[in-house]
């Protein structure tokens, strides 16, 4: 009996001292993820005929929730063409990551639409290609009317099971949205 | 040598082929005695009963016999048998009730609570080979099932879930990532001979908040007679294509009688299910895991070493992955998935999955001494979960969310020697936990640590029973996060916790007890609760905790506490052909911490905006009943059926609580054939589920709207059992089961599956399985 007793306590003993030991760890890595977070979409604007270029951003360096977005207004001038492309950047990564490359690298399963709002006048039109000869939006043409204010909605939806077609709406449930900014515009 | 001398003997005499064969049964409970032994004196042969527990002894020639029977948790038997023809022979052990404690952690088996405790075993949990925990817990009444699509699936026990549930894998509390809706506890059915839900005064041995009970996934006891045990389960369901085989086998050598193993194995693998419409892409999935088991064992001490794994990757159907609000939205009103997720009849998973390994290690040793038993555990636990989204760029190999946690806890307690009518256990426990996360933010990183301790004293004479318990629980928790460009964010938290609980059953007579209780556990807040901030794909919702980024005086988050106050009956009549079993339960939760969707409230993100569901506390009321009938027509026909309805209520917003199991009541009827021939337990059963639409659901006129889709309609499925044992050479008792579940393949959905708002339920299903078991004793 008393041997058993002893045994018990040493196995007690060993089993707190393992519990003890093991138990020192610490764990710090910060946040990185396999998947680009888009932190930033910039607008870039060259006004056909002139060498004016101007940008506006939507930006939310934190990611999701915490602090909100940074939200730059698109400030253009009345009756004007523009030539505009599209950055998505990745500000969580040093350097930089420029998202916009895996966009294009992967263009069929990728499309982005621009919806104005009526009274905003302006018209978004000449989105170029993929490779299927399926619209893509990296790259577009926005024609300005008279003096308004108003937004602009831009949206980049991902078919990720491929399928995708001319003539899908911007809410095709074959895809869903890897962005969907929206940018107020003012024509002045 | 006594054997070689009767053998001798008796091939010289008359025909020797006779058997005996008998059923051992708990003279209290009533309970199949599993793994009892039964020794033949006069032979020297000594067995083991089956799960029903049945024995029998063959070849044998006529003659005066003794039987000595003798279970773990029961006070031995003898019986003397004069055979001159094949004899049949029940027999009645009384449970010794030497010590409680022993109950679950030792035996585990025969467990003499008899408090509030529901069993799946045997024929039941034979039934449910093949399916998840959570689907094999759901024949229980009280229990139903949380899902996200037909794959991940969780168990409820009366109306609550994920960290109120306590699950005991073979002893140690699992801890994985339990807090996720989609997160399915991370444990192989078919490690268990028992699954066992208990509420009341045990609870307190696991820990002070098993608001909604305890899960106890029991292996049997190593084998502890010389020979070995070998069992294959396989079988195969047509719906999804699924395959399984689970393989066990155990020894314990003649040579060293102390030492005994077990090793265990089991694979799964199952194609995209299908509606009885359509069949849904990226819903197949794998499932891999093994455990080993040694134990050394003396009169006065034993020590047992486990080891298992779990690993799994699950398919999530891909229409139901949806990005923001408008996506959900549009989702939603579709009446059917888009075309571009179905039809595809495939093994392969693809983007996205969760991809799952649970490690568990322990060493559990017991003592025998004159100041009673004592029981030392400790164990040692790895979790890693990683979920892998959808992403932009196909060459992407790795996951989006990545968590590990890992958990060490200890445990000794000690059964203090009877006293008269009085047993009672003492223990202390104590649990560090480390938590890491990396990619996409959801919850923070931890360390956190628990210590605790408890007295349990459980006193019985007559026709009474008493019990009692208290536990308490100091918790720790040091979390971090570490943003994007930004610093470190730490945050701590200390909380104590109390459980106690209090028991008393009346033994009107035999087979009619009365049992009335009330229990109070406390739940310290999950980090989930305190601080998730993140969009849980699929949801479309994007969920905060009680803290988020910009929180700047952290508001004081208080432990859920409940009082549960049970009442039961158990009645059986006589000739135990009618049985009926009630438990009423109202359970008053303070403080009661769910997740609410706040309809106007949105959170703008770059992939557009989202609503916001906020971690709230109110307190709630869960009242509800539960009820088993049981009713033998005739020697072959039985009638059954099983009850629960709810009523959950917020008590603060003066509305129906959010996310609760309907009523539902199942009967069904069973025809048992006659043993003919090889052909023995033959029978064939009938149910048909009947789950009532959930009319209880918050109001929207009062608060606003909380949910997208209004709940689905009732439905009523049909599902069908069917099972026969052949003996091949007389010793070999194979088993074969045929089952159909949703037999008319009718089109429903569930209110508490998630997928709900995008596709129906699984079709038909039909299932065959085969069970071999082998056995030598040597």
């Amino acid at each position: 009996m008393k041997m058993n007793l002893f045994s018990g306590t040493a196995v007690i003993a060993g089993f707190i001292s393992l519990a003890v030991v093991s138990c020192k760890k610490e764990s710090a890595k910060p946040e990185d993820n396999d998947n680009e977070v888009i932190t930033t979409v910039e607008l870039h604007f060259t006004e056909q005929g002139t060498s004016n270029v101007k940008t506006f951003k939507w930006e939310d360096l934190d990611g999701d929730g915490g602090n909100a977005p940074v939200i730059e207004e698109i400030t253009l001038t009345p009756d004007k063409v523009y030539d505009v492309h599209i950055k998505l950047l990745d500000k969580t990564k040093t350097p930089v990551e420029d998202v916009t490359e895996e966009v294009e690298e992967e263009s069929q399963d990728h499309r982005f639409y621009f919806i104005p709002t009526a009274g905003s006048n302006i018209t978004i039109d000449n989105l170029d290609n993929d490779d299927n000869d399926i619209p893509l939006g990296l790259t577009s043409t926005w024609t300005t009317a008279a003096a308004a204010t108003g937004s602009v909605n831009v949206v980049l939806r991902h078919y990720p099971n491929g399928g995708k077609a001319e003539g899908d709406p911007v809410n095709s449930s074959k895809s869903s949205s890897d962005v969907d900014v929206t940018f107020n515009t003012k024509l002045q | 040598m006594l054997l070689s001398i009767s053998g001798t003997f008796c091939s010289f005499s008359q025909d020797c082929d006779l058997r005996i064969s008998g059923h051992v049964e708990d003279a209290d409970t009533k309970e199949k005695l599993y793994a009892a032994t039964v020794l033949l004196k006069e032979l020297n042969k000594e067995i083991t009963t089956n799960e029903n527990g049945d024995f029998v002894f063959t070849l044998l020639c006529p003659g005066e016999y003794t039987l000595y029977i003798s279970h773990i948790s029961c006070d031995p038997v003898e019986q003397k048998i004069r055979l001159d023809r094949n004899r049949h022979q029940d027999i009645f052990l009384d449970h010794a009730r030497k010590t409680l404690g022993a109950v679950v952690v030792e035996a585990q088996k025969g467990i003499p609570n008899t408090g509030f405790k529901q069993e799946l075993a045997g024929k039941m949990l034979d039934e449910s080979k093949g399916q998840s925990l959570a689907q094999a817990l759901s024949k229980l009444n009280g229990v139903s099932m949380l899902q996200t699509g037909s794959t991940v699936s969780k168990p409820v026990i009366h109306g609550l879930h994920s960290n109120r549930i306590l699950t005991i894998n073979n002893g140690v509390r699992q801890e994985g990532q339990q807090w996720g809706n989609e997160h399915a506890p991370e444990i192989d059915p078919f490690i268990a001979d028992k699954l066992t839900v208990i509420k009341g005064v045990d609870e307190l041995k696991y820990g002070s908040d098993a608001i909604a009970g305890v899960i106890l996934v029991n292996p049997k006891p190593l084998r502890h007679t010389a020979g070995y045990y070998g069992e294959l389960n396989t079988g195969y369901f047509s719906n999804d294509r699924q395959y399984y085989a689970s393989l066990l086998f155990e020894q314990q050598l003649k040579k060293i009688s102390a030492f005994s193993y077990r090793m265990q194995g089991t694979f799964k693998k199952a194609a995209n299910i299908s509606t009885p419409d359509y069949r849904l892409n990226n819903t197949a999935l794998q499932e891999a895991n093994f455990s080993l088991t040694a134990g050394w064992k003396k009169r006065d001490y034993d020590i047992e070493a486990f080891y298992s794994q779990f690993n799994t990757q699950i398919g999530i159907f891909s229409g139901a992955h949806v990005g923001n609000l408008t996506d959900l939205r549009y989702a939603i009103s579709a009446a059917r998935p888009n075309d571009i997720y179905l039809g595809e009849d495939t093994y392969k998973t693809g983007r996205p999955y969760q991809d799952v390994t649970h490690r568990l290690f322990k060493i559990k040793s017991n003592i025998v001494s004159g100041f009673g038993k004592f029981h030392i555990q400790v164990a040692a636990q790895h979790n890693r979960r990683q979920e892998y989204d959808i992403v932009r760029d196909a060459e992407r190999k790795g996951a989006q969310m990545r968590l590990a946690v890992l958990t060490l806890s200890e445990d000794i307690s000690w059964d203090h020697p009877s006293t008269g009518n009085l047993n009672g256990t003492v223990g202390i426990s104590a649990m560090q936990q480390d938590n890491s996360y990396g990619g996409r933010y959801f919850i923070p990183a931890y360390t956190s640590s628990v210590m605790g301790g408890y007295w349990i004293e459980k006193w019985a004479k007559h026709k009474w029973e008493i019990q009692g318990g208290i536990r308490y629980d100091y918790k720790n928790i040091n979390t971090t996060r570490y943003p994007y460009n930004s610093d470190p964010l730490s945050y701590s938290f200390n909380y104590s916790t109390v459980g106690a609980s209090f028991n008393t059953i009346y033994k009107i007579k035999d087979q009619f007890k009365i049992n009335a209780g009330v229990t109070m556990a406390t739940r310290a807040p999950y980090v989930n609760e305190l601080l998730s901030d993140g969009i849980h794909q699929g949801t479309g919702f994007y969920e905060t905790g009680f803290i988020d980024r910009n929180t700047i005086s952290i508001p004081e988050v208080k432990p859920e506490q409940s009082f549960n106050v049970m009442a039961g009956m158990s009645f059986g009549n006589k000739a135990s052909t009618f049985s009926a079993e009630v438990t009423l339960y109202n359970n008053m939760i303070n403080h009661f911490i769910y997740l609410q969707p706040s309809p106007g409230d949105t959170m703008v993100t770059v992939a557009g905006t989202f609503l916001q569901a906020k971690w709230k506390q109110t307190d709630a009321r869960l009242t509800g009943v539960d009820l088993a009938l049981n009713y033998r027509l005739s020697k072959q026909i039985t009638l059954a059926s099983r009850t629960s309805l709810l009523r959950a209520y917020n008590r603060t917003l003066d509305d129906w609580q959010i996310g609760m199991p309907a009523d539902r009541t199942t009967p069904e009827i069973t025809y048992d054939f006659n043993d003919k021939g090889i052909f023995s337990k033959t029978y064939i059963s009938v149910e048909a589920p009947v789950v009532f639409k959930q009319t209880r659901v918050p109001d929207e006129r009062k608060h606003g709207v909380q949910d997208y889709k209004a709940p689905p309609a009732g439905y009523v499925l049909m599902n069908l059992n069917a099972s026969t044992t052949i003996r091949i050479g007389k010793t070999i008792p194979i088993t074969i089961g045929l089952s159909a579940r949703n037999l008319l393949n009718k089109s429903y959905r569930e209110y508490m599956n998630s997928f709900r708002y995008f596709t129906d339920e699984m079709g038909r299903n039909i299932g065959i399985r085969l069970k071999v078991p082998l056995e030598k004793t040597s």
